[in-house]
């Protein structure tokens, strides 16, 4: 089946979508229904919605209606040996047939076996072995969609005996080999580069940034152990990481996600603002 | 499922990982450091605390009328023996009413009240349909041979649950509405005066629910379950008498097209 890149960059002038969204999350629905908050595109949880009917459906129609809609997942299982899940990409090809987003991504990373489902996101060996497995699954799961994915770079805090390459050669050879588009997670860069010792530089510098279609800014909780929390603001390092990344990247959409201890949403704002200035400074040349 | 290319090794890994996260005494591989070690505690804490906190999402008033510890406990039993297997977290809340009257056998107002709360959370997503109100059943009933009314079988909106229950957890739901405090101390005894069903709905967007008498429970389960109106009558005069129950299910066919429960009928 041809996929299209076309759903994902601007047909007309095969520019990228680029802009400033949010997370569509419970807390702030009254805000997205009842007034025009100051956002490009909401991204949601597609698990959430992946429901029969009821409010959640009712609420992210209303959304869409007003907006652009990104459908992120944490369930696919991509790097799952098992194979994917038929019921579940049914279902997600069914809401995203309904919502038109602007894309559909997930994690590289694996959450099941045939047996179970840890229902986190679980890293995976960066062997060749891993790589085969996961192009197989990205390139099943685009055409049963119908759509070119992103996948988000993961958060990680071990790593594996038997791995063979780095995550960010990893990344490259499943983007070269599937035409899959990026989703780079800033924060998930910074966490993984301080729990094992790589350089986030490196990292950026080792991607093929002209697949990436979105960032995501995040917040963590700061330990020995740095853990992906998405609860608190964005913090500096990763402020500093995401202008580095602008430098090197062409348009692209750029959001906050805040999944616990969600604040006002004007505070989402002031935070959103903040990544537009450092992404507008990023444009502009380096005098000399 | 849709098998993947054979990637037995990987597939074995992923096996090994996903038991070293399910328990927390497994021996951990030989080719670990305590590097992987501190890794696996993260993840391990991770998937416990989404799936109480989960859990807790779905059974907010039964966790506060247990008392934390007691619901931490419970979910931590519940994760467990009935480990998640399906791609929505919303299903490691299933059977959670089962967990609940296995560890509270003496005080089976707990599993009552889990019961509602998860069927209040099913019918929330639940798929839309348009009640049939008593215009709508008039319209179609006009057309109706006198046998067509004993023939005549209900369809309930999707999301449509009932259960038997001895205590008032209707009143027990309200006292533990979203600005009560958990509760501590004696626990006051909600045991209803008669035998009652609690039956859960969707009105527009909102998960509702009722309490009934025993016959009329029993009425509305058999109609669930495909019975004619006539059959169910039958089981009525047997319960209540002819003369009683002639009257009820007059009445109680009304209350169910007045609350907006029935979606269709057919003859």
């Amino acid at each position: 089946m041809a996929l299209s890149g076309s759903l994902i960059d601007n047909p007309l002038t095969g520019d990228p979508f680029s802009g400033f969204g949010l997370g569509l999350r419970r807390a702030h629905y009254a805000d997205f229904l009842e007034s025009d908050v100051a956002v490009d595109f909401v991204e949601i949880i597609s698990e959430n919605y992946m429901v029969e009917g009821g409010n959640p459906l009712r609420v992210l129609e209303q959304v869409r209606a007003k907006m652009p809609v990104i459908m992120h997942g944490v369930s696919m299982s991509i790097g799952s040996a098992d194979g994917l899940d038929r019921d579940y990409l049914a279902k997600l090809k069914a809401l995203a047939d309904r919502i038109e987003p602007l894309w559909v991504s997930d994690h590289l990373c694996w959450t099941r076996t045939s047996a179970h489902n840890s229902h986190d996101l679980l890293p995976m060996p960066y062997t060749h072995d891993a790589l085969d497995l996961v192009c197989d699954n990205i390139d099943h799961a685009q055409n049963v969609l119908g759509r070119t994915m992103l996948f988000e770079n993961p958060s990680s805090y071990m790593t594996f005996p038997e791995d063979e390459m780095s995550e960010w050669e990893f990344i490259a050879a499943m983007a070269m080999r599937t035409r899959c588009y990026l989703l780079l997670d800033v924060n998930n860069i910074y966490v993984s580069a301080h729990n094992h010792g790589f350089s986030a530089t490196d990292y950026l510098d080792g991607l093929p940034l002209d697949r990436v279609r979105q960032v995501h800014l995040a917040g963590h909780t700061e330990g020995t152990i740095k853990i992906d929390t998405h609860d608190q603001p964005v913090c500096d390092g990763v402020w500093d990481l995401y202008a580095k990344a602008m430098q090197r990247l062409g348009p692209v959409a750029t959001m906050i996600e805040r999944d616990d201890r969600i604040p006002p949403l004007p505070e989402l704002l002031v935070e959103l603002d903040r990544a537009a200035q450092i992404a507008e400074a990023a444009r502009q040349p380096v005098a000399a | 499922m849709v098998a993947a290319a054979p990637h037995q090794s990987l597939a074995d890994k992923q096996r090994e990982f996903m038991a070293q996260l399910l328990d927390e005494e497994r021996a951990l591989p030989e080719s670990w450091t305590d590097r992987h070690a501190a890794g696996m505690d993260i993840y391990r804490n991770a998937y416990r605390a989404r799936l109480v906190d989960a859990l807790r999402d779905t059974y907010n008033r039964t966790a506060k009328w247990v008392g934390e510890d007691a619901y931490r406990q419970a979910a931590a039993h519940h994760i467990i023996t009935r480990p998640p297997n399906s791609w929505t977290l919303d299903h490691a809340a299933d059977g959670f009413p089962d967990t609940l009257r296995e560890l509270f056998r003496s005080n089976p107002e707990v599993a009552e009240l889990g019961w509602l709360e998860w069927a209040m959370h099913q019918a929330f997503v639940a798929a839309d349909a348009e009640p049939l109100d008593a215009a709508g059943l008039g319209e179609i009933a006009a057309g109706f041979a006198e046998e067509d009314w004993a023939n005549m079988r209900l369809t309930f909106l999707p999301g449509t649950d009932q259960l038997p229950i001895a205590h008032d957890i209707g009143v027990l739901w309200r006292a533990l509405g979203e600005d009560s405090r958990e509760e501590d101390g004696e626990s006051p005894d909600f045991s209803a005066a008669e035998p009652l069903h609690c039956v859960v709905w969707r009105e527009g967007i909102k998960p509702v629910f009722m309490q009934v008498k025993d016959a009329e429970g029993r009425a509305l389960q058999m109609m669930r379950d495909g019975a004619t109106y006539g059959g169910m009558c039958e089981a009525l005069i047997e319960m209540l008498g002819e003369e009683d129950a002639v009257a009820r299910a007059g009445a109680m066919l009304g209350r169910w097209l007045h609350n907006g429960l029935i979606a269709s009928v057919s003859k």
